[in-house]
């Protein structure tokens, strides 16, 4: 059995958050940003796309927006578990978010280093 | 029936982003000549006319900023030379053309006319010299990302040819809701990097299906627990960022992001089928979405026509088109301990459609409605239904081999 060296990148030079954002993550962006205006209003973000312009910038919005998903089909899951109607609940009138709510650490964020 | 077949319960899809078959894999033609890779006989004009060859001198970031343009009027400049006329002719000619409309700089353009040798990626090269490399595994669309990715995951992208919105007009339902739909059930799940990372399936499964997802991680878990899905479909880091346990860097190798990084993905994602249980029961294709606008020496094949045609105005040329032709070619690996080592597989044309194609048949069997690009697409997998056409099944090794690689991730 072959043992194969594969090198690491330099983490330093190659991880570039700054870069600006390309056109696949503004892409990305733009879909999310659709997604989130189907979502109950206190689970949107209140981060302006188009001034997203570096990648460090898409990132945070894209965990945002995709918590924000998984969280709102979590609960309407648990309610209809309850009986409860879920579009009393999760209706576009819901307060806004609190502030600490978009600062939640993501789920399934990730352990491994390149 | 072959051994290959029966012991195959879980298929695993890998695809990265926007790099083309010469590129990263030309340089293999050297070493073994099946593999149709870069020649010296290649070449493409710049804008002087001077004829530019394509050189090993890729390097893993910053040589390709700005990132390649690869909208459909871009690969059309590429693909046709510039030619525009009705009985134009595919000639391959037009890359380093079109990589100059975007800088303006003669010098610049010609980087894309550059490939990796061997030793640069040498997962991604061990892995093509050690099981099955197709020779003709081409974009579905000779355009970007989401519209090619679309028919990895539904056979068709419902007429797309840009990263505009793309939603699912029924019949056509993806493989995933195929799978769970069946009777008797199967498994399917797509992983993500991250959430920071997230999905480029936005629009239809994540907002509307995201119980389908998982993360990195967790795809991970389940290969060392045993609990892979039947079908599989991961998607690398699309970002650089933060998270809990450092700096995440991109590992999907769309320009700029690095290439190492993308390389030591794949190993990982290869290490982790390999030292799971389910070794002898996993396939794992590791294919590309499409070019990202690199050189590439092969013309795409026309194909069967599907049932869409994106507007004049939607392909940006003047012209319609009825996805009658396939995108540029990219590079595609299929692993299994059961392939023998060296297999390249030529004569035979797949697409992104040969995925959900292959995944139904080899689990569901006949199974309609699917889009006529998924219905005459090859696939890449024998349905384990006798009889089974020996020059076709690539898992046909009699024994499983004990001599796979292992990478140092």
């Amino acid at each position: 059995m072959t043992l194969i060296h594969v090198p690491r990148p330099d983490v330093k030079s190659a991880m570039n958050p700054n870069r600006p954002v390309n056109a696949l993550l503004k892409a990305q962006v733009q879909h999310l940003h659709e997604a989130e205006r189907n979502l109950p209003l206190r689970r949107r973000t209140d981060i302006y796309i188009n001034a997203i312009k570096t990648e460090g910038e898409a990132a945070e919005y894209i965990r945002r927006v995709t918590e924000a998903i998984h969280e709102a089909h979590e609960a309407a899951a648990a309610k209809r578990g309850r009986g409860i109607a879920i579009a009393a609940a999760e209706g576009p009138g819901d307060k806004a978010p609190s502030a600490s709510r978009g600062k939640k650490k993501s789920k399934g964020k990730r352990a491994r280093k390149t | 029936m072959p051994p290959g077949l029966d012991n195959l319960r879980h298929i695993v899809v890998l695809m990265m982003e926007n790099r083309s078959f010469d590129h990263m894999l030309g340089s293999l033609t050297a070493v073994d000549p099946r593999i149709d890779g870069v020649t010296d006989q290649l070449s493409n004009p710049d804008t002087t006319g001077a004829l530019v060859k394509p050189q090993p001198r890729a390097q893993f970031q910053g040589q390709l900023d700005p990132d390649p343009d690869h909208h459909f009027p871009a690969v059309d400049l590429q693909i046709f030379g510039g030619d525009t006329s009705p009985t134009r002719v595919a000639n391959m000619q037009g890359f380093v053309k079109s990589y100059f409309n975007q800088q303006r700089d003669v010098g610049h353009s010609q980087k894309i006319m550059y490939y990796f040798t061997e030793q640069r990626l040498p997962v991604l090269t061990t892995l093509a010299l050690e099981f099955a490399v197709f020779n003709r595994w081409f974009a579905s669309i000779p355009g970007p990302t989401i519209c090619n990715r679309a028919f990895a995951h539904y056979g068709t992208s419902f007429g797309r040819v840009d990263m505009n919105l793309l939603y699912v007009n029924e019949p056509f339902k993806s493989i995933y809701d195929r799978l769970i739909s069946a009777n008797p059930k199967h498994t399917a799940k797509l992983y993500y990097f991250d959430t920071t990372s997230s999905t480029m399936e936005i629009t239809n499964l994540l907002e509307n299906q995201p119980e389908l997802f998982g993360t990195y991680p967790q795809f991970l878990t389940d290969c060392s627990t045993s609990n892979l899905p039947d079908y599989s479909f991961i998607e690398p880091n699309f970002n650089d960022h933060d998270s809990d346990s450092g700096e995440e860097v991109a590992s999907d190798q769309h320009p700029d992001h690095n290439i190492q990084a993308g390389e030591l993905f794949i190993a990982s994602v290869y290490n982790a089928i390999k030292a799971s249980p389910l070794w002898p029961n996993t396939a794992l294709l590791v294919v590309y979405d499409e070019h990202g606008g690199i050189y590439d020496h092969v013309v795409p094949p026309a194909c069967t026509p599907d049932q869409f045609t994106a507007s004049a105005n939607d392909t940006g040329t003047g012209q319609p088109f009825a996805f009658d032709r396939l995108g540029v070619r990219v590079p595609a690996i299929l692993i299994s301990p059961w392939i023998p080592k060296g297999t390249v597989v030529d004569g035979r044309v797949f697409d992104h459609a040969s995925i959900p194609a292959t995944i139904t048949k080899f689990f569901l069997g006949d199974y309609s409605p699917r889009s006529p690009r998924e219905t005459s697409a090859d696939v890449f997998i024998e349905p384990n239904v006798a009889p089974v056409d020996p020059t076709r099944n690539l898992l046909s090794l009699t024994a499983m081999r004990d001599d796979c690689p292992d990478f140092d991730v």
